[in-house]
């Protein structure tokens, strides 16, 4: 009897903590997510009530800053950013996988330096190499261009591709593999019938993960284009100096530059740890 | 299928012993085929501008006068850059100052975020989505929306909740330049270490706290005495990669601040910026660059050489 006196207040205090945790995670998580739900917000709201003190919370929604935001050039940049994004990860991918492949089915005694030689592209800084792509890319012709970017772009996801997708293809179970080789299988149908389908969830990850980098990319997108092949993030730094005046129309500007990318990153969310440690963490 | 010897690599730190995939192992002209082409195009478009950029930097060059020759300067634009140039110290003391300050923050921000993500409790893969989402947003974005809807002195939410609340209105963006562009940025980077120490959490085993509490370790102790210092190598992880990205940090500085006020968040990147798109400096503007990648790759070998010791003596409190 007195064991469950004694019991049953713990127990009760047990659940309260654990509810009051509960109740905490859920404060935080709405805090840290209500900058972008603010500004989800304000992109239906008129300019007057988008800077109205104090905040409006309860208002009529209206499209008008969407509609707004299509009538200006910003079509234009989001297909600048999707082609440079889409087109970047495809090449990094035509240039990673086999590399992938190589590096985890055939090491060498070079395997391990090859790898941190491709880590170390990525830890040096992207300004280092601005100066001269500047220059050179304004000689050949590249500058302002999608073509540019993609090769750039392109070279920046490359290290993530190779790390990433070595990482899962190391992870395949070898009996399938080897099933595969004694059918006679070369490089090209192991990789299109065999590594791809079973590496399918990861890849998607690599993919989603290349493209999230370059879509939001800016040292680069600001110093390299202009008119013809500017990048939603430059359209959005022009927003910069608005003092008041347009906050609904850029909430509804950043809103459409920003939902597509948290929903992928949400979609890749069982790779990413992976992908953002370079394979260091599974 | 024969395995030669000589192909066998002693098995290095991550990767799978050699042998398991020996029957896939093809030509060794063919398998260089696979890598080279990647590697190649790697060194073409990132190694390669780091040479030129070390060229530049010995030269005395200024795009919009085209007709001075681009004359051999030896070293000088790196002792005026060194000793001279007033700002450039500024900027190294700005980068240090701001990547400390929001590595620490966004460090310990993501471990209370882990803290209460490592337990089970109803609507939990809700509230990681909701936490790891502003990692997505464009760095540009962040630093607009947050620029005018929160920081802004007149229509800006925060000083509306502070003068709601008794206290004195003020211009964040122009009387603290740093902590607003720290804020932007932790809020941005808190996910990122949360997600790694998160990884170390979980892969803590259970019989470990179990042995913890039942030699009588409360919350607290097992927390200092398990969880710390098990999540040791994760805590490196995060702060190496941190580092590595933050060091970077540009499009918040350029669209929120610009570098001011004055040259209070002028750090190395967008000074860098400014010289060679303000000034056209390409002499100087090399030299600052080969100057940030000497700096940034003593901090990268530093923190690699701690990682890597880490890893080899174990995990110790």
């Amino acid at each position: 009897m007195s064991a469950i006196e004694v019991k049953a207040p713990r127990q009760g205090r047990a659940v309260a903590g654990r509810l009051g945790l509960n109740l905490l995670t859920y404060v935080v998580a709405f805090l840290a997510f209500f900058p972008i739900l603010w500004t989800l917000l304000t992109a239906f709201k008129t300019e007057a009530n988008a800077a109205a003190i104090p905040p409006v919370i309860w208002f009529h929604a209206t499209l008008d800053q969407f509609r707004a935001v299509l009538d200006s050039n910003y079509l234009s940049y989001f297909e600048n950013s999707a082609i440079i994004a889409g087109g970047s990860t495809l090449l990094a991918l035509l240039l990673g996988i086999p590399a992938a492949y190589s590096l985890a089915f055939n090491p060498s005694k070079y395997t391990p330096k090859v790898l941190s030689w491709v880590l170390s592209t990525k830890m040096l800084p992207a300004v280092g190499a601005l100066i001269p792509l500047i220059i050179i890319y304004k000689r050949v012709g590249l500058f302002d261009s999608r073509f540019g970017m993609i090769l750039l772009y392109a070279a920046f996801n490359l290290p993530l591709v190779i790390w990433m997708m070595r990482s899962f293809f190391a992870d395949l179970p070898h009996e399938i593999l080897e099933a595969a080789t004694v059918d006679g299988a070369g490089f090209f149908r192991i990789v299109t019938l065999i590594v791809i389908p079973l590496t399918a969830p990861g890849l998607a990850a690599t993919i989603l993960l290349s493209t999230i980098f370059s879509w939001n990319e800016f040292l680069m997108a600001v110093n390299l284009t202009s008119a013809n092949s500017g990048t939603l993030p430059v359209f959005i730094s022009g927003f910069m100096t608005s003092e008041g005046l347009f906050w609904a129309k850029m909430s509804a500007a950043s809103t459409m530059a920003v939902a597509p990318v948290i929903i992928a990153g949400w979609l890749a969310q069982r790779s990413l740890v992976r992908g953002l440690t370079f394979g260091a963490v599974k | 299928m024969t395995v030669r010897p000589e192909t066998l690599a002693p098995s290095a730190v991550g990767l799978r012993p050699v042998g398991r995939f020996g029957f896939l192992r093809t030509q060794r002209a063919a398998s260089i085929g696979l890598i080279l082409p990647a590697l190649a195009y790697l060194a073409l478009m990132t190694q390669a501008p780091f040479v030129l950029t070390l060229w530049y930097s010995f030269r005395q060059w200024v795009l919009t006068s085209p007709d001075i020759p681009h004359k051999w300067v030896g070293l000088s634009n790196y002792t005026y850059e060194l000793t001279q140039d007033p700002i450039f110290r500024q900027a190294i003391y700005n980068t240090l100052e701001l990547t400390a300050a929001i590595v620490g923050g966004s460090l310990l921000l993501g471990l209370a975020f882990a803290l209460l993500l490592n337990r089970s409790f109803p609507l939990r893969g809700v509230a990681r989505s909701l936490m790891i989402a502003p990692f997505f947003v464009m760095p540009t974005v962040n630093a607009v929306v947050q620029k005018n809807l929160f920081l802004n002195p007149i229509f800006g939410l925060l000083n509306w909740i502070m003068t709601s609340v008794g206290f004195a209105r003020i211009d964040w963006l122009a009387v603290h330049p740093k902590l607003s562009i720290i804020e932007m940025a932790v809020w941005q980077w808190a996910p990122f270490m949360m997600l790694i120490l998160l990884a170390g959490l979980q892969g803590i085993p259970d019989d470990v706290r179990e042995a913890a509490r039942i030699d009588g370790a409360g919350p607290f102790t097992e927390f200092r005495r398990i969880t710390i210092p098990l999540l040791g190598p994760y805590f490196q992880l995060a702060v190496l990669l941190g580092m590595i990205y933050i060091l970077q940090l540009f499009a918040e500085i350029f669209v929120a601040t610009q570098g001011g006020p004055g040259t209070a968040t002028t750090t190395i990147p967008y000074y860098i910026y400014q010289t060679i798109s303000q000034a056209n400096d390409v002499g100087s503007s090399s030299a600052q660059g080969v100057l940030a990648i000497i700096f940034s790759s003593i901090i990268a070998a530093l923190l690699l050489r701690l990682l890597l010791r880490t890893f080899r003596s174990g995990v110790t409190a």
